[in-house]
């Protein structure tokens, strides 16, 4: 399993255990096609009950999230298994694949635009379900109709990307001009 | 087209409604009052019931009933004056103190691992015994003259097959064990004994037979 | 079955988790958030240009899908609670009719709910259920039952169904925008019926009248929940003062919940504050 740090190690200000964190990210990252020799670093803002994440490193691999992201939607303050797992399984998959060649040409996370970064994310989160980490496959769908439109275009192109195997950055774009071609016909 | 100014028959020969009816015009006020009392009783511990039920299913269907047998109340309500009784609230009563006696032992059941019983005595005793009085008032009363009456019955038995389908289904989907046959076995023999001593919703002669006021036809040619 | 419950009386199967109103209020990262929303501590407006917008209105869905298993409950018990007559504790026959109507409409808002979180990818009990709704519910006075259940609770409705609605039309989500538009219809009947009724029944006792419009005001100020509803631009839900006033608010009502609102934000915003500098002293 790789060898996951966690920061802080100890929290005040919700219930989390920093070593059930490192356990469940470095299941994930062995899903996610880490070597067992990788180092991944996990920052995690206590203070913050929201929900965002992103990878700040590719070298070490290293993911900040804010609490909210790894607490349990229904007992607040109180770390979810399930969190974890389906934020680090989105990044480390996404890590995973800018580390490959066929994501050279994508922009840092920073500079990719909503739709991109939730197309990105389905090819992601449907190969961490298919690996056995938890998933939400309506929720991502959800997200992707949001960026993408409510039509079968955007609807086929999710499942393309959802049940995707060795896709690159080409076929991301592609999915992204083609439902934004289906907008724009739409609202001409 | 056929001439215009040929005499038809008033009553077309498919046409087969009667003026003879077993109920007067008191008979039925007497009778729509009781049916408005039942009605208001069912409603109100129908939606009474909507939290302490679990189940959310059953909640919401709870919550839709509920509104059904309000609506049947009203009906009644609006019938009673059109019978000369222009305090509807004097006849809104129960038939006798058996019926009361049923609704306290109806909705006795309120902790959330109850819903069995909270069913069965609503969708295996009480709308079955419902569905009986309204069907015997359909078939029996005069077609003619108490047509609003009969309008009413068939849009509440419309509600009350629906609802008592749903409910048996319910019940059907809840009860999964020997145990939950049982339970609801036993609450459904302990209402339909109140019930028996009842007479049915509407008292003695909710189906006709000897209790009923009037034996004789009411209307009927002599 | 007795009479007059509370809230320990509501029924839940075992995915869905309740959360007090104590917890939500010592949360110790509420004062951090004060910095990073103007001083309320609250989240900001519903913008679909956010990226966690989809999952916020996921969020705002099952908490009105919890809302309206708490307004159908609401709705039922006041057909149950109350015997029909002319005294303070009865309420009229009418009144009785219009609450089970108004339970059929919830029940179907519920439906629409357990439909609309499937559609968005929310399973049932996703979220932590709040139970504020049902308490303003249970008051043993119908009038004041009334006012703060159908005025307060369900004028919030409104808002909050057409921040949704509007969320659906600037998303493009035909599915959300049509259902939150057909319940709002129903929440501006249920409004206008707790106005009809709190008119009809203290026609003749002003002090009840004052005492169930007073009653409304704590239930809008806790609705307003430090800034959430409001007319603020960063509110997350928007006052929606056309709809308040075809349910028959006046201008000087709507502008009073927005005042309440604004109040309720900057007592939050000094209580957090308060809080913040305690644990830093």
């Amino acid at each position: 399993m790789a060898k996951v740090i966690v920061t802080p190690e100890t929290y005040n200000l919700v219930f989390f255990d920093s070593g059930r964190i490192a356990e469940l990210v470095g299941e994930a990252a062995d899903k996610a096609g880490f070597a067992a020799d990788a180092e991944i670093r996990v920052e995690v803002d206590e203070r913050v009950p929201l929900g965002r994440t992103k990878t700040v490193s590719l070298d070490p691999i290293s993911i900040w999230v804010e609490g909210g992201a790894f607490e349990d939607a229904k007992r607040p303050r109180q770390l979810s298994d399930q969190s974890v797992q389906d934020v680090a399984g989105r990044l480390l998959f996404r890590a995973h694949d800018r580390l490959g060649g066929g994501f050279a040409d994508a922009p840092d996370d920073d500079g990719l635009t909503l739709p991109q970064q939730v197309a990105w994310d389905a090819y992601a989160v449907g190969r961490a379900e298919r690996a056995g980490l938890p998933a939400s496959r309506s929720r991502r769908l959800y997200h992707f109709r949001n960026r993408h439109g409510f039509n079968d275009v955007a609807d086929a192109a999710f499942d393309r990307l959802w049940n995707g195997v060795d896709l690159t950055w080409a076929d991301i774009e592609a999915a992204c001009q083609e439902t934004a071609a289906a907008k724009e016909a739409a609202s001409a | 087209m056929a001439d215009a100014k040929k005499p038809r028959a008033a009553f077309a020969p498919w046409d087969r409604r009667e003026l003879p009816g077993s109920f007067t015009v008191e008979e039925t006020a007497k009778r729509v009052g009781h049916y408005k009392w039942v009605e208001m009783r069912l409603f109100e511990a129908l939606g009474g019931w909507v939290p302490t039920v679990p189940e959310l299913d059953v909640k919401m269907r709870l919550g839709t009933h509920t509104y059904h047998h309000a609506w049947h109340a009203d009906l009644w309500n609006k019938r009673l004056p059109e019978l000369r009784e222009m305090n509807p609230e004097r006849l809104t009563a129960p038939a006798n103190d058996h019926i009361v006696e049923f609704f306290e032992a109806m909705t006795e059941p309120e902790a959330p691992e109850q819903t069995i019983e909270k069913l069965v005595g609503v969708y295996r005793v009480l709308i079955p015994a419902k569905i009986a009085a309204y069907t015997y008032h359909l078939n029996n009363t005069s077609t003619i003259t108490d047509a609003p009456t009969i309008r009413s019955i068939k849009f509440i038995l419309h509600d009350e097959y629906e609802d008592w389908t749903n409910g048996e289904m319910l019940l059907q989907s809840l009860i999964e064990t020997d145990d939950e046959i049982e339970r609801a076995a036993a609450q459904q023999i302990r209402l339909e004994k109140i019930l028996l001593k009842a007479g049915g919703i509407v008292g003695p002669g909710s189906l006709g037979g000897e209790s009923q006021a009037s034996a004789e036809t009411v209307g009927a040619p002599a | 079955m007795k009479k007059h419950n509370d809230v320990t009386s509501l029924a839940r199967d075992s995915r869905f988790e309740r959360l007090s109103l104590e917890d939500q209020f010592s949360d110790p990262r509420n004062a951090v958030m004060v910095g990073r929303t103007g001083g309320t501590g609250m989240r900001r407006r519903l913008d679909p240009a956010r990226p966690g917008s989809p999952d916020r209105a996921r969020s705002l869905m099952h908490g009105i899908f919890t809302g309206e298993i708490q307004a159908l409950e609401g709705a039922g018990r006041t057909c149950f609670d109350f015997e029909v007559g002319t005294g303070d504790d009865e309420v009229p026959f009418e009144l009785k009719l219009d609450m089970a109507r108004q339970c059929w409409d919830e029940a179907r808002h519920c439906e629409i709910s357990v439909k609309l979180g499937e559609w968005m990818g929310t399973e049932i009990g996703e979220f932590a259920e709040t139970t504020v709704l049902f308490e303003a519910a249970c008051n043993p006075d119908p009038v004041l039952r009334l006012t703060g259940v159908n005025r307060a609770l369900e004028g919030l409705a409104i808002d909050v169904f057409n921040t949704m609605r509007e969320f659906g039309a600037e998303t493009g989500d035909p599915l959300l925008h049509f259902c939150e538009d057909w319940m709002l219809a129903d929440e501006v009947t249920h409004v206008k019926m707790g106005s009809d009724w709190l008119r009809r029944l203290t026609e003749k006792d002003p002090e009840r009248r004052s005492r169930a419009l007073e009653f409304q005001r704590v239930v809008d100020k806790l609705f307003s929940g430090a800034g959430f509803r409001g007319e603020e631009e960063d509110s997350t839900i928007r006052l929606a003062r056309r709809f308040r006033e075809l349910a028959g608010f006046s201008t000087d009502e709507i502008d009073e919940i927005s005042e309440l609102s604004r109040q309720s934000r900057d007592e939050a915003r000094a209580r957090i504050a308060q809080r913040a500098l305690t644990e830093a002293s």
